[in-house]
């Protein structure tokens, strides 16, 4: 169609499908006004049921555990496609970013950026181990915390420069924490299976409600999953910083 | 109460078992040697197909209901998350492992730069399958659904030093992510209303009651979901853009299983959820359905026609015969979708032959267009007899499945009083079928001419060249010229075994069951215990009640299905099927063909492969979907 | 207050197709998508709001607490949004390997696939 076309067709379909959702949405609930009894009933049951303070992470990864199984597989199949994508082809090759003046190497960083980054870099770190094991207390969980985690390579990267990058942040392990992630989830969710019940049962020890080691299996998801999902961001950045600064077309 | 529920550790199994798989490939491939990454990744699949078939065989006569995280419903409310097995369900998930099976025995040492990521991605894919063919649990169902399609984006893009995968990839991934926040719009809408998100109890908190506003556009959100997953007319614009691109083992997936998992979750979701609201199940739903199912089959078969690059005619060959399994389902009769499901596995053994079978001669022969392979296919015999059979057990060869799966939805239509119904899909698979043996006459047997009645025949001719022992790129100067351009890499004479044989072992699956007695019955009863929603409802909640199904009946309809007259039929689809492609193949009749070309030309340009146009369509479709849907359920 | 907390839903939705369709640039285009993304995640947790209520976290409430809002909405929300991420970050790889093979990045120059 010509863009002209494109448009007034648009126009006419969007505006349909407007009064459609509008209608939808007219059925909903006066927002604010009710609360389901599903809802209603793990607020109540769930923090004594299973030692937590967050519900939230108590559903996912608990009443909803299998969800939050094939959710994290989502992301890895996202890092997967990306490295398939992202690899480098026939012709291409990978080449060191170098400086354009080739009688000298890259500047090293400038020590206030260096210790920024070391700073910043540090203070996520701690951040981010705070909220992967602490997912069944407050707000937070293996997900928000592994991003944060890999946000580390980030700094790391505007800190220095790519090849100090790939000397810490070696492919071999972010795969290697990637696929360990995902498989302890597998793995601890079997536990459930060898004690007798049901795949993922919360089978091990729930602890006391608040304190750092709590929740059962509950804890031990959130840290496997921040896990995975740090070294699945982290593989992440790596592949694109490959595509812009390293990865060329061969000349012929 | 807990008469349905089921302890076996096999349900869990048959997720854990890929999910594991992926997981170790995706982490720790880059250790393996080549050999050990396909074996494993084989043997994988081979053990998930096997624990699918357990499944399917012992929950034949009563379903499994299996509660994970060990939550069992408590006063009549549901807190986890269930699979609710079924014969129908697991049957689909075992399709699905069979292909992957297939599909990895294929391309042996054949996807080296991706280390084990392709193998990863695969399993994953079988995983998502699994898990949406078994589950219980809406919002599961839709992290199924997007599970599935990730993986399927990451695999169509493979060969991305090509535009036209990437091209594909992206129409793809925008039409079906729009798909996926469609259905999760919908799932929004039910849980506001029911306070559920198990398929069960929703459709126990709708069931007698009349529907109003919001029922009606969620049903349409999740329908218009599923649907441009099944690449429904007007959905389907990214269909062929994506099957016609991606690298052939992934086609055979995306043929055989993809498409067809949309389906199967409409008619999942509106048997549990939908089936039971006052004055739903009626004839204008039915229409709705049947009309996009013959649309979506006629476009499929004349689009297939005006194909000339092989993948991309495929392509269309597979949503034609998606509209057929569409007018099944959309019968809501059990016997309509027994006779969809024994289609469904029938033609995916076909089409994933053929698939395979095109993938023989690009790799030995480095094109896919019709035109330039005119006469080449001499000394690829048994490629050529594969992609002969499988093109005619696409239009219904008996003794295959199809033919069986053809006689029963037939039989259904004809018991729904719409025996036109029968023409419709004749014509559909006479023009499809036809528009591949034609391919094959000239390919193999060097028939008809080397140009295209139309003058402008399009520019989808890039083979999208598959990343083997061969460089990612193609000069463009070399895809023109004559015989120099190919001695300039020496081909290996004979293809091999591994995947020369596959197709034709799934050929010789598909005549297999075909043969089995009792399939018919089998299939009828399944679907009939699939489309009982009460007797569902009751199983899931554990509560009593809940009439059985008048399974004996369907079944002994479907035994007498079968039958002389559908023999004929069928094997006078084949030979019209082989009159089709003998009539465009003959030089004489050029001007009929060009007449028809330019009497098609303004279809051809509908399928302009630019994403801004597939979402407008998207939208409309969807309006359109949210119009009919007031209709038919009012 | 209805209208309007509903309204954004579809406003975003809306727009973000809007933006998807007109987009004379694929990164512009992902990011549209990504803003019809966000439409669906407020929806969820638009449906599982309560009016004063709290966030479904159980410690250091104050001596009277309202109602705790919806957390399976809230579950389901952090769902989509690490399934929106993954699909984002996969159409950006896309992009990036569209623009080094064709050269452009306007979606309506895209001819490598079409009849």
């Amino acid at each position: 169609m010509s863009r002209r076309a494109r448009l007034v067709f648009f126009a006419v379909a969007v505006a349909a499908l407007a009064v459609a959702l509008g209608v939808g949405l007219a059925g909903l609930p006066s927002f604010g006004a009710q609360l389901s009894a599903y809802a209603r009933m793990l607020n109540e049951l769930a923090p004594g049921q299973r030692h937590v303070t967050d519900v939230v992470s108590a559903i996912s990864f608990d009443y909803r555990g299998i969800d939050t199984l094939f959710e994290e597989f989502i992301l890895l199949s996202a890092v997967a496609g990306i490295s398939v994508l992202l690899r480098p082809l026939s012709d291409e090759t990978r080449r060191l970013p170098q400086d354009k003046a080739p009688d000298r190497t890259i500047p090293p960083p400038s020590p206030a950026v260096w210790l920024l980054a070391v700073f910043l870099s540090s203070l996520l770190l701690l951040t981010g181990i705070e909220t992967v094991t602490h997912g069944q207390l407050t707000p937070g969980g293996g997900f928000q915390g592994g991003v944060i985690l890999a946000s580390v390579l980030y700094v790391v990267y505007l800190g220095t420069n790519y090849v100090t990058v790939e000397r810490f942040q070696p492919d071999a392990l972010l795969e290697a924490s990637d696929g360990l992630g995902a498989s302890g989830y597998v793995l601890i969710g079997l536990l459930g299976l060898l004690a007798g019940t049901s795949f993922l049962s919360n089978v091990v020890g729930l602890g006391v409600t608040g304190d750092a080691v709590s929740g059962g299996t509950i804890q031990l998801l959130n840290v496997v999953v921040g896990v995975e999902v740090a070294g699945g961001f982290a593989i992440l950045a790596s592949e694109f910083l490959d595509q812009t600064s390293v990865i060329r077309t061969k000349r012929r | 109460m807990d008469h349905f529920v089921s302890m076996s550790a096999v349900i869990p199994a048959s997720v854990v078992v890929p999910l594991i798989g992926a997981a170790l490939m995706a982490g720790f491939s880059g250790q393996l040697p080549r050999w050990a990454r396909d074996l494993i990744a084989i043997a994988v699949a081979i053990a998930t197909c096997t624990l699918t078939l357990i499944l399917m065989v012992s929950s034949a006569g009563r379903p499994m209901i299996y509660w994970f995280s060990g939550w069992r419903p408590a006063g009549g409310m549901v807190i986890g998350i269930d699979y609710a097995v079924g014969p129908l369900g697991a049957g689909m998930a075992s399709l699905a492992g069979l292909l992957v099976v297939a599909a990895l025995v294929y391309c042996w040492r054949y996807f080296d730069g991706a280390r084990g990521r392709y193998h990863a991605l695969v399993l994953i894919f079988l995983a998502g399958s699994v898990d949406f063919c078994l589950t219980g649990d809406l919002f599961n169902l839709f992290v199924a659904f997007e599970l599935v399609a990730v993986t399927a984006f990451g695999l169509t893009g493979y060969n991305a030093g090509h535009p036209a995968p990437l091209q594909g990839a992206i129409n793809f991934a925008v039409t079906n992510s729009l798909g996926g926040m469609t259905v999760l719009m919908g799932v929004g809408f039910l849980y506001a209303r029911t306070g559920s998100l198990n398929l069960a109890q929703i459709g126990q908190a709708l069931a007698g009651r009349h529907p109003d506003g919001l029922v009606v556009v969620a049903f349409a959100l999740l329908a218009g979901g599923f649907l441009i997953k099944a690449a429904v007319v007007p959905f389907h614009f990214w269909l062929p853009d994506a099957y016609g691109s991606a690298p052939i083992p992934v086609c055979v997936l995306f043929a055989g299983v993809l498409s067809e998992l949309g389906l199967f979750g409409l008619i999942r979701v509106w048997v549990t959820v939908f089936s039971g609201l006052a004055g739903g199940p009626g004839p204008r739903m039915r229409a709705v359905l049947l009309g996009l199912g013959i649309a979506t089959a006629l476009v499929g078969a004349v689009m297939a026609l005006a194909q000339t690059q092989l993948k991309r005619m495929l392509a269309f060959v597979t949503m034609s015969h998606l509209g057929i399994y569409l007018i099944g389902v959309g019968l809501l009769t059990p016997l309509g979708l027994a006779g969809a499901s024994l289609l469904v596995i029938g033609d995916a053994l076909a089409k994933s032959a053929l698939f395979l079978g095109v993938g023989v001669v690009q790799h030995q022969r480095r094109s896919v267009s019709e035109l330039k392979l005119r006469g080449r296919g001499r000394g690829l015999a048994i490629t050529g007899v594969t992609v002969a059979l499988g093109a005619l057990v696409l239009a219904d060869l008996p003794p295959f499945v199809s033919s069986d799966g053809h006689a029963l939805l037939v039989s259904a239509a004809d018991q729904a009083g719409l025996p036109w119904l029968e023409i419709v899909i004749a014509l559909t698979v006479v023009l499809s079928s036809g528009a591949v043996l034609r391919a094959a006459g000239r390919i193999w047997l060097g028939w008809g001419t080397a140009e295209s009645p139309s003058p402008d025949a399009g520019t989808a001719d890039d083979s999208g060249d598959e990343a083997e022992d061969r460089p990612d790129t193609t000069d463009p100067a070399a895809s023109d010229d004559g015989p120099e351009g190919r001695e300039r890499s020496p081909r290996p004479s004979r293809a091999p075994l591994t995947m020369v044989l596959p197709p034709l072992a799934l050929l010789a699956i598909g005549l297999g069951l075909g043969l089995a007695p009792g399939l018919e019955a089998h299939s009828a009863a399944a679907a009939a215990a699939f489309s009982d929603r009460a007797a569902y409802a009751a199983q899931v909640l554990g509560t009593r009640g809940g009439p059985t199904t008048a399974s004996g009946r369907v079944a002994a309809a479907a035994s007498h299905a079968v039958s002389a007259g559908g023999l004929l039929t069928d094997l006078g689809q084949v030979a019209v099927a082989l009159c089709v492609a003998a009539i465009a193949l003959d030089r004489r009749t050029v001007r009929l063909r060009r007449a028809l070309a330019t009497g098609t030309e303004w279809l051809r340009r509908l399928h302009s492969g630019l994403v801004g146009d597939q979402v407008t369509w998207l939208v409309a479709g969807l309006a359109l979907l949210a119009a009919l849907a007031g209709v038919a359920l009012r | 207050m209805s209208v309007l907390a509903y309204g954004v839903v579809a406003w975003l939705f809306l727009i973000g197709i809007y933006g998807v369709v007109t987009s004379r640039n694929l990164i512009h285009l992902v990011v549209c998508l990504s803003v019809a993304q966000s439409a669906t995640d407020i929806l969820l947790l638009e449906i599982g709001y309560r009016a004063g209520g709290h966030a479904p976290v159980f410690v250091n409430l104050p001596a009277h607490p309202g109602p705790a809002v919806d957390a399976v909405m809230q579950a389901l929300a952090l769902t989509d949004v690490v399934v929106g991420a993954a699909v984002t970050a996969l159409l950006l790889a896309l992009v990036v390997q569209v623009h080094k093979r064709a050269g452009t990045l306007d979606p309506d120059q895209l001819r490598a696939t079409r009849d």
